[in-house]
C-alpha cells in the first residue's frame, strides 16, 4: 500500500517529459559513456583474443573432424607441408578439385626414372580462391615446387548456373588459413551482402566457423581424437591405394542438338545427376563472371610467383564420357589463354587428354574411374615432365 | 523484427541515439513512433486493434476517475474490460471455442473455423491495460492525461511483444519523472541487453534443437532417457527462451531511463511451487494474484476457497497461455500442485531456507516443473499423453543431450546459485571497467561459440 502512495505523490506531480524545465545532465554521463565505450571496446578486443588463443595458433586445426571440408583442407596441408621435408626429386604439386584425380601410387609404380615428385594437393569441392590460400601457407618461400600444376574444366571462360564468387565453402577451406590482415579482402571477393557478411564476420571471429565441429568435438571428445589420431596415422596410406570404382559409362549417348541423354543401362543418381548437370545442360547467358573470377585468382596465384623459378601450369581435363560440343555456348573469353602471356606460366596442350573422353574410362558424368585414372596419371606425369623439361631449355 | 537479430540491435541503436539526441519535449513521440514501427514491423495490420484498445482504456480510464462510486463506474469499468476480453476472447479462444463446439454438436471439427491470425503480444498488452483500468476503478491509479504517454504505456517496445507486466503506476512513475540513466543503471542495462542474447541465442536455442528434434519425433525417440532430457532440454530452451527476451527488455528499458520489474529470478532453484511462481514470470503471477485470486477472495474465505481460488487462478494463468486443452490442463496442475502444497506445507511452502533438504526439495521442484512442461509443449493431448508414459516407462532409450548440453545445464546452474548467494550480476555491473569488459567478452565468447546464428529461432512467448 505504502508503494501505491508513493506511486500516487509520484503521479500527482506530474512533470512531463515534455514540460519539464531542461537540465543539465539529460544524458548518461559521460564519465560512464566513457567507461562504457572503453569496456565494449575491451571486450571486443578480449573475445578477439580468446578467439585467436584457440583458433589462432594452429592448436584447433589438428584437432579439427577429418572428414569436414575444413579438416580435409588442412589434413591435405599438413601431408604437403611434411612431404616437403623427404622428397627427394623436384617437387610439382597439383591442384584442382575432384575432377583432377589421378594416382601417386600408379605413377610410383611405373618402371623407370622420375624426374619430378607429383604431389596431389588438390581437395574436392576446391577452386581457386581456395588454392590461393593453402599456396600462400605450402610454399612460403616461393621456390619449394619446381611447377604448380592447375586442373580446370576449360581454357575458354564459361558461365554456368553458379557464381563462383558466392560458393561460401571457401570460408570453411580456408577458415584456418585466413590472417586477420586477410579478412576484409577475403570477404570482399564474395559478390552477395550476407555471404560478404558471413565471411567478414567468420574471418574475424573464427569460433562462428567452428562452431559446428567444436560442438561436435564437445559431444564426444575421445571418439575424435581418436578418429584424428587414426586420420594422421593412415590417411596417407588410404589415399596412397585408394582405388577408384570400375564402374563406367559405357551406354551414354547425349543427343547434342535437343539435349536428350540416354543413360547407360542401370546408371545411378549420381550418374545420372553428373552427366545432367555437367554435360546435358542448357547454356547459360555468358556475363564473364567465371573469366573475372579466374583472372583475380589464377592472377594472385601468378603475380605470387613473379621472378621465382616455379612453373605455373594450367592443363585442361578430360571433359567427360561424352565432351560437350564447343558450338553450344559462345564462349566470350579465355583468361586461361591470356595469363599464358605471362611470364612462368605454361599451357599444356589443350587436347592433351582427349583420348581420355571415352564412357568406359568414366564412373559418372564428370569423374574417370579407375582405369581413367590409372591412364591418366601416366600421361599426366608424361607430359609435365615434357613440359618442365622443355621449359627448362 | 526479433531482439536476437541485427536489425532489431541497428533499430535499438538507431532509437538510442535520435532518443539522446533530441530535446526532451520530442523524447516519448520518439519512443512512441519506434515502438509503433516495432510492432508494424511485424504485421502492420494489428497497428489498429493496438490504437482501437489504447484509445477504449484511455478514455474509459478518464471517465472511471470522473465518475463516482457506483453502477456508472462499475459499468464503465466492465465496458472496458469487456472490450479489452472480447477482443483477446475473439482473437485467442475463438477457434479453440468453435472446434469444441463442433465436437459438442458432432460436425466436423472445421465448421466454424476462421483463419484468425493472432496479434502479437495481445495478451500481454491486453493484461497490461485491463490492469490500468481496474487500478484506476480501484483508486490506485490516477487516470492518465496525455494521450501519448498512455498509448506509450500500451506499446513501449521492449515490453510490448511479451512482457514484462508493467504496472502503470511503475511505468508512469519513471515517464513522467524521467530522469537520465544513472550509470549504474547503464551498466546494468548493457550486461542485461547481452546477457537475455547469449541466454537465448546460446543456450535457449541449442536446448531448442534438442527438443524440437524430441517432440517432432516422439515415437522415434522411445524410452525415458530420451524423454527426460527431451523434456528437461524443453524446460532449459523455455526458461533461457524467456528471461532472456526479458533480461533484454529490462536492459533496453534501464537505457531509456525505465525500471521495470524483476520477472524471473532463477525459478528451477525453487523449494517448491508455491516457490516456483515467485520466481517463474513473476509479472504475470503477481498479475494473477492481484487481479484475480486477490478478486476471487484469495486466502479469506476459508481454507477449502483458498484452494479453489488458487486452482482458478492457475487454470486460467494456463489458458491466458494459449487456447488448447493443454495449456487447460497445464495451468490446472499447477494450480493442483499449488493448493496440495498449501495443504501439506502450509506456510512452510514459502519457505526458502536453505537447508540440508533444499536440494532435495529444488530437485523435486525442478522435476515437478519438467513433468508440467509436457502438457506445454506437446502438440496435443495424445502426444502429452506419449511423452509421459515414456518418461515413466521402463525402456531406457538414447539420451538426447550431449556432454556439452549438460555443461552447459551445469554452467548456468553455478551462475544462478552464486547469483542467489553472491548476487554476482550487480556486482560484476558496478565492477572496474576491466571485470565488466571480461564479463562482456565472456558473453561474446559463448555467443561465439555456442549461439545459434544462421537460424532465427522465435522467442516462444511470442506467441502468446
Amino acid at each position: 500500500m505504502s508503494l501505491c502512495v508513493t506511486g500516487l505523490r509520484r503521479v500527482t506531480s506530474i512533470t512531463f517529459m515534455a514540460s519539464q524545465p531542461p537540465q543539465v545532465d539529460s544524458t548518461p554521463r559521460p564519465r560512464y559513456a566513457r567507461r562504457l565505450v572503453l569496456a565494449g571496446l575491451a571486450a571486443c578486443v578480449g573475445v578477439i583474443a580468446l578467439d585467436s588463443l584457440l583458433f589462432r595458433t594452429g592448436f584447433y586445426a589438428t584437432i579439427l573432424e577429418p572428414d569436414s571440408s575444413t579438416g580435409l583442407f588442412e589434413m591435405i596441408l599438413r601431408r604437403e607441408q611434411a612431404a616437403q621435408e623427404y622428397s627427394g626429386a623436384p617437387m610439382v604439386a597439383t591442384f584442382g578439385n575432384s575432377r583432377f584425380a589421378w594416382s601417386a601410387k600408379v605413377i610410383d609404380h611405373r618402371p623407370g626414372f622420375h624426374k619430378y615428385a607429383l604431389r596431389n594437393a588438390g581437395v574436392a569441392g576446391s577452386d581457386a580462391r581456395a588454392w590461393y590460400y593453402m599456396i600462400r601457407d605450402l610454399d612460403p618461400t616461393r621456390r619449394r615446387y619446381r611447377a604448380l600444376v592447375f586442373g580446370v574444366d576449360d581454357y575458354d571462360d564459361e558461365d554456368r548456373y553458379y557464381n563462383p564468387n558466392d560458393d561460401i565453402r571457401a570460408l570453411h577451406y580456408v577458415i584456418c588459413r585466413l590472417r586477420l590482415v586477410d579478412v576484409f579482402e577475403f570477404a570482399r571477393s564474395f559478390d552477395s551482402r550476407e555471404l560478404q557478411f558471413a565471411a567478414l564476420r567468420g574471418g574475424l571471429l573464427k569460433g562462428i566457423v567452428f562452431q559446428n565441429d567444436l560442438q561436435a568435438f564437445l559431444a564426444n571428445p575421445r571418439k575424435r581424437l581418436a578418429y584424428v589420431r587414426q586420420c594422421d596415422r593412415d590417411w596417407n596410406t588410404w589415399i596412397y591405394d585408394f582405388q577408384e570404382t570400375t564402374d563406367s559409362m559405357v551406354g551414354l549417348k547425349i543427343d547434342w542438338t535437343t539435349l536428350k541423354v540416354t543413360y547407360p543401362p542401370g546408371a545411378n543418381d549420381d550418374q545420372r545427376g553428373t552427366v545432367d548437370n555437367f554435360l546435358a545442360h542448357q547454356p547459360e547467358p555468358q556475363i564473364g563472371r567465371m573469366a573475372a573470377f579466374q583472372r583475380t585468382w589464377y592472377g594472385r596465384i601468378i603475380d605470387r610467383y613473379r621472378g621465382s623459378p616455379t612453373k605455373i601450369v594450367f592443363l585442361r581435363l578430360p571433359r567427360g564420357p561424352a565432351p560437350r560440343p564447343g558450338n553450344l555456348t559462345h564462349k566470350l573469353s579465355s583468361s586461361i589463354r591470356e595469363m599464358a602471356g605471362r611470364p612462368n606460366v605454361i599451357l599444356m596442350d589443350e587436347h592433351a587428354f582427349e583420348s581420355l573422353e571415352q564412357p568406359e574410362l568414366f564412373r559418372d558424368g564428370m569423374h574417370l574411374n579407375r582405369e581413367g585414372i590409372a591412364r591418366f596419371s601416366c600421361m599426366l606425369e608424361d607430359e609435365v615432365t615434357r613440359l618442365l623439361e622443355g621449359a627448362g631449355r | 523484427m526479433l531482439f536476437n537479430t541485427t536489425h532489431f540491435f541497428l533499430f535499438l541503436a538507431v532509437v538510442l541515439v535520435l532518443f539522446y539526441t533530441s530535446p526532451r519535449f520530442l523524447r516519448r513521440y520518439i519512443l512512441l513512433v519506434a515502438s509503433y514501427f516495432f510492432y508494424g514491423s511485424w504485421n502492420v495490420k494489428f497497428i489498429p486493434l493496438l490504437l482501437t484498445l489504447t484509445a477504449i482504456d484511455y478514455t474509459a480510464g478518464r471517465w472511471i476517475e470522473r465518475t463516482p462510486p457506483g453502477p456508472r463506474r462499475k459499468g464503465l469499468l466492465i465496458v472496458s474490460l469487456s472490450a479489452n476480453l472480447g477482443f483477446l476472447g475473439f482473437f485467442k479462444y475463438y477457434n479453440f471455442l468453435a472446434s469444441n463446439l463442433c465436437l459438442l454438436l458432432g460436425k466436423p471439427p472445421k465448421s466454424f473455423f476462421w483463419d484468425i491470425v493472432l496479434p502479437l503480444g495481445i495478451s500481454f498488452h491486453t493484461f497490461q491495460s485491463m490492469s490500468y483500468v481496474v487500478d484506476v476503478y480501484r483508486g490506485k491509479q490516477k487516470a492518465v492525461r496525455d494521450v501519448i504517454d498512455y498509448a506509450l504505456f500500451i506499446c513501449f517496445f521492449p515490453q510490448l511483444v511479451a512482457g514484462p507486466i508493467v504496472r502503470a503506476r511503475e511505468f508512469f512513475r519513471d515517464l513522467l519523472d524521467w530522469h537520465p540513466p544513472s550509470g549504474d543503471d547503464v551498466s546494468q542495462g548493457v550486461l542485461l541487453v547481452f546477457f537475455g542474447l547469449t541466454k537465448k541465442m546460446a543456450f535457449a536455442d541449442q536446448f531448442a534443437k534438442v527438443a524440437n528434434n524430441y517432440f517432432a519425433h516422439v515415437a522415434g525417440n522411445p524410452g525415458w532417457h530420451a524423454a527426460w532430457s527431451g523434456v528437461i532440454a524443453f524446460g532449459m530452451q523455455i526458461y533461457f527462451d524467456f528471461s532472456g527476451y526479458t533480461d533484454m527488455a529490462i536492459g533496453m528499458a534501464k537505457l531509456l531511463g525505465f525500471h521495470f520489474p524483476v520477472n524471473f529470478r532463477r525459478p528451477y532453484l525453487a523449494c517448491s511451487i508455491t516457490d516456483f511462481w515467485r520466481r517463474w514470470h513473476i509479472s504475470l503471477s503477481s498479475w494473477l494474484r492481484d487481479y484475480l485470486y486477490i478478486s476471487l477472495g484469495g486466502n479469506r474465505k476459508g481454507r477449502w476457497m483458498t484452494y479453489r481460488n488458487l486452482a482458478l487462478t492457475m487454470l486460467l494463468g494456463g489458458l491466458w497461455h494459449g487456447a488448447s486443452w493443454n495449456f487447460l490442463i497445464w495451468g490446472g496442475y499447477h494450480g493442483g500442485l499449488l493448493a496440495v502444497e498449501r495443504a501439506v506445507l502450509g506456510e512452510r511452502a514459502i519457505s526458502d531456507k536453505w537447508d540440508w533438504l533444499y536440494p532435495f526439495r529444488a530437485v523435486l521442484t525442478f522435476l515437478l516443473a519438467m513433468i508440467g512442461w509436457v502438457f506445454f509443449r506437446a502438440a496435443d493431448l495424445t502426444q502429452s499423453r506419449q511423452v509421459l508414459a515414456q518418461m515413466f516407462s521402463r525402456t531406457y532409450g538414447r539420451n538426447l543431450l550431449t556432454p556439452w548440453h549438460v555443461g552447459l545445464i551445469l554452467l548456468a546452474l553455478g551462475l544462478a546459485v552464486a547469483e542467489e548467494k553472491l548476487n554476482w550480476f550487480d556486482r560484476v555491473a558496478k565492477a572496474p571497467a576491466l571485470v565488466y569488459a571480461s564479463a562482456l567478452a565472456l558473453m561474446f565468447f559463448c555467443l561465439e561459440l555456442f549461439g545459434v546464428i544462421d537460424a532465427q529461432i522465435p522467442f516462444i512467448y511470442f506467441q502468446f
